[in-house]
């Protein structure tokens, strides 16, 4: 009883938080003074401009994905599964432009290549032209998204090879080569891995805000947000968000129709199982060579430029007047956010796993499909839900700010909940359940404990993600209570490029710092063995 | 007295049939092994009797009453009574001795100087007094399943289920580990289902002996009647 009543709030908290604000929004935006109408979508679609918008937002995807995938795949292969050194430093390295806003990214591009950029000095003014206009358009935006993205195929594959077990390769290699086994073998066990790193990279490109926004490239996020911030418009914002609502979903069908079963199926090893590695003899220096050159190029130069750019203590001291009370509140929100998440995760996580309810699927989809919808159109849902005079509480306070992160980030630290619980084996909650402790006993004394670790995995990627998260917060923080990426986002227009990069600077150690510390805890090296 | 009742149990899992129509009447004080192959559904069928799992159809009867039928658990699980030492062990790895052992008894509202008294006890039956600071991973194999079983006992369960819990040891500590068991259920007078795949094992523990084959209860006899049909 006690159970079914924790699930069934679980699954009601996310229905609420991410469902109804998109339901709202398609239901308000078909109405008119009580009377159904699709005005808003009829000038939606019958604009040119429209067909202009899915043009560029579906081959902004289309590129990002293409290029993440054919690279991030090897990379992740060779960070995974060969004796190239410091593996684990470089796969560190090369995740942390997705722990910041993507913006940042772009600032630190602009920040290098600009015409006031640290290289113009050197480039001239007619080589800086010419790549001012590269930077904003089309092939900037697939660039700087293809390094904010390039690490979720990296660390998919990493993590799926870690679950193919090693007999299947053995066998295989008794017989042939590593290009065979790969190939033949290695390849087709990830592949669920690799098709569904490709569908998240293209909804995260397809929902991408801010690095369109900055850099000028006139996609559907944009668009949605332009109609709403700038003009008020909310049948015309909420036609805008639901085309990407649309394909979110589609991707999403062709996800659980195809792909999930594969991904289910495939568990870490057990530890201590002692898993296959390829040797690179005499290519190891080349290789090495060539991937410690992309990460140069694609994480540690624009990180520089950032520092260097935002100069002397001064400038950080100016920012830290400038949006102190910005970070602490965003520090905050995040570690509150995390907190949250982590909880609604465990349950959440905890109902999949478990398969409790026959609708278990639909739940886990439902997370999934809010993660990949775009922030905007979350965003617009909150504001048409919660913007009302009898729910001002949640609307004009920070709580909206939280209820974002819950409806956008439930997806990741459920998942890390369910990936936790699979190590579990269930004789451990029976064996609880046959002393007659109740379920929320058996939950916080066995089961919470025995997950610690994605208990504390999933509260790190909770605050990374809250900390970094600008689409949400920016449509619906209120007055006076706006994050750090937010306020760096608004100074962009007025700001000093010193100081912005400044700000960057202070957001990347926010972020970084907590992460770094609760990664080296103890218990994040600690395997309990488990009998 | 029947303790257990298994009447016309069928279940499945996907399409794939686990246990085909059993019927199985179990007396209480008995020493009952149910032996078979791997995969002919003995894990299942002590999984029904836990109340883990509901038969799809039939009824599961405990001291004649009714705690399961037609997919449906009418008793969870904690309220049956019934003890059970996992394949796995399933010790909780981040408690001590004292705390896998003191789980149930706080889930009972136990007083704390009851609680200590009953761990000392059953910790003195399996010989494993002085080990309650230990976690389970400071332990040797043999200890882990003594400690398994102290906590299966400690709640005094009327039946004790055991699902192949040596099968992981070495043969002197089996069979050492073995006589243990008998002589911990004719001291303390508990019906002992045990499940294994191993004849010698079997025998060395068995009063009765059910023998399971792809789901279906063959033969149900004592271990004399077990070894002839067995041709042993």
């Amino acid at each position: 009883m006690q159970k079914r009543a924790f699930l069934i709030g679980t699954t009601a908290i996310l229905i609420v938080i991410g469902l109804l604000p998109v339901i709202s929004m398609l239901v308000k935006s078909v109405f008119q003074n009580g009377h159904f109408t699709l005005s808003a979508y009829h000038g939606l679609l019958g604009s040119a401009r429209q067909w202009v918008l899915i043009k560029h937002s579906f081959t902004l995807a289309a590129l990002v994905t293409a290029f993440t995938t054919v690279i991030g795949v090897p990379l992740g292969i060779l960070l995974g599964k060969t004796d190239f050194p410091l593996r684990k430093l470089f796969l560190f390295l090369f995740v942390i432009p997705l722990l910041l806003p993507p913006y940042v990214t772009a600032v630190s591009w602009f920040d290098l290549l600009g015409r006031e950029g640290l290289l113009a000095p050197l480039l001239g003014s007619t080589l800086t032209q010419h790549i001012g206009r590269w930077l904003f358009g089309l092939p900037g935006c697939t660039f700087v998204l293809f390094s904010v993205f390039l690490p979720i195929p990296v660390i998919l594959t990493v993590a799926f090879l870690h679950t193919i077990n090693p007999r299947l390769e053995e066998a295989a290699r008794s017989a042939a080569g590593w290009g065979r086994v790969l190939k033949e073998i290695t390849l087709p066990l990830i592949f669920p891995a690799i098709l569904l790193s490709a569908l998240l990279v293209f909804l995260l490109t397809f929902g991408e805000f801010g690095v369109p926004n900055y850099l000028r490239y006139a996609v559907y996020p944009v668009e949605s947000f332009t109609r709403f911030s700038a003009f008020y418009n909310f049948k015309a914002a909420t036609a805008a968000a639901m085309p990407m609502a649309a394909i979110t979903l589609l991707a999403l069908i062709f996800e659980s129709a195809f792909l999930r079963e594969g991904t289910y199926q495939l568990q870490p090893l057990p530890e201590g199982a002692q898993r296959m590695k390829i040797h690179l003899y005499r290519f190891r220096s080349g290789v090495v060579i060539s991937t410690t050159l992309l990460l140069l190029m694609i994480v540690i130069v624009p990180l520089l430029s950032l520092i260097i750019k935002s100069g002397g203590f001064a400038v950080y001291l100016q920012a830290i007047n400038k949006a102190g009370e910005s970070l602490i509140r965003s520090v905050s929100y995040a570690a509150i956010g995390a907190t949250l998440l982590s909880i609604l995760g465990f349950f959440s996580g905890y109902l999949i796993r478990i398969r409790a309810f026959k609708f278990w699927r639909s739940l886990d989809s439902l997370t999934l499909f809010l993660f990949a919808l775009p922030g905007t159109v979350i965003g617009i849902g909150l504001i048409r839900l919660w913007n009302t005079p009898r729910t001002n509480f949640i609307y004009a306070t920070p709580l909206i700010i939280l209820l974002g992160y819950l409806a956008k980030y439930t997806a990741l630290t459920s998942r890390i909940s369910v990936t936790q619980l699979a190590h579990i084996p269930s004789s451990m909650e029976e064996a609880a359940q046959m002393t007659g402790a109740s379920w929320l006993r058996r939950m916080i004394f066995i089961i919470a404990p025995l997950a610690k670790r994605g208990l504390m995995a999933a509260w790190l990627v909770g605050y990374i993600f809250s900390l970094r998260d600008t689409s949400i917060t920016m449509l619906v923080y209120p007055a006076g209570h706006d994050t750090l990426p937010v306020r760096i986002f608004t100074l962009m227009a007025n700001g000093s490029p010193e100081l912005i990069a400044a700000l960057c600077v202070i957001l990347i150690a926010a972020t970084l710092v907590p992460a770094t510390l609760i990664s080296l805890l103890p218990l994040f090296k600690r395997q309990e063995v488990w009998l | 007295m029947t303790v257990i009742e298994l009447r016309s149990v069928v279940k499945f899992y996907h399409d794939t049939i686990a246990l085909n129509s059993c019927s199985l009447k179990v007396e209480q004080g008995d020493r009952l092994v149910i032996l078979g192959a791997s995969g002919c559904g003995k894990t299942t069928l002590l999984r029904l009797i836990a109340g883990f799992i509901a038969p799809d159809s039939g009824a599961v009867f405990l001291n004649g009453k009714k705690v399961s039928e037609n997919k449906t658990i009418l008793l969870p699980p904690e309220k049956r009574n019934v003890g059970m030492v996992f394949q796995d062990l399933a010790l909780w790895p981040h408690l001590t001795v004292e705390g896998n052992l003191a789980f149930g008894l706080k889930a009972q509202g136990i007083n704390k100087t009851e609680q200590k008294l009953r761990i000392r006890r059953m910790l003195e039956l399996v010989g494993l007094h002085g080990f309650e600071k230990r976690k389970p991973a400071e332990l040797s194999g043999g200890q882990q399943q003594r400690v398994a079983l102290a906590r299966a006992l400690i709640l005094q369960p009327e039946v004790l289920l055991m699902d192949e819990p040596l099968s992981g040891l070495d043969y002197d500590l089996n069979v050492r580990l073995r006589s243990e068991v008998v002589h911990l259920q004719e001291k303390l007078g508990f019906t002992l289902l045990y499940v294994t795949h191993d004849r010698e094992e079997a025998f060395s523990i068995a009063r009765t002996v059910v023998i399971l084959e792809h789901g279906h209860l063959k033969f149900k006899g004592d271990v004399a009647q077990a070894k002839r049909l067995l041709q042993l």
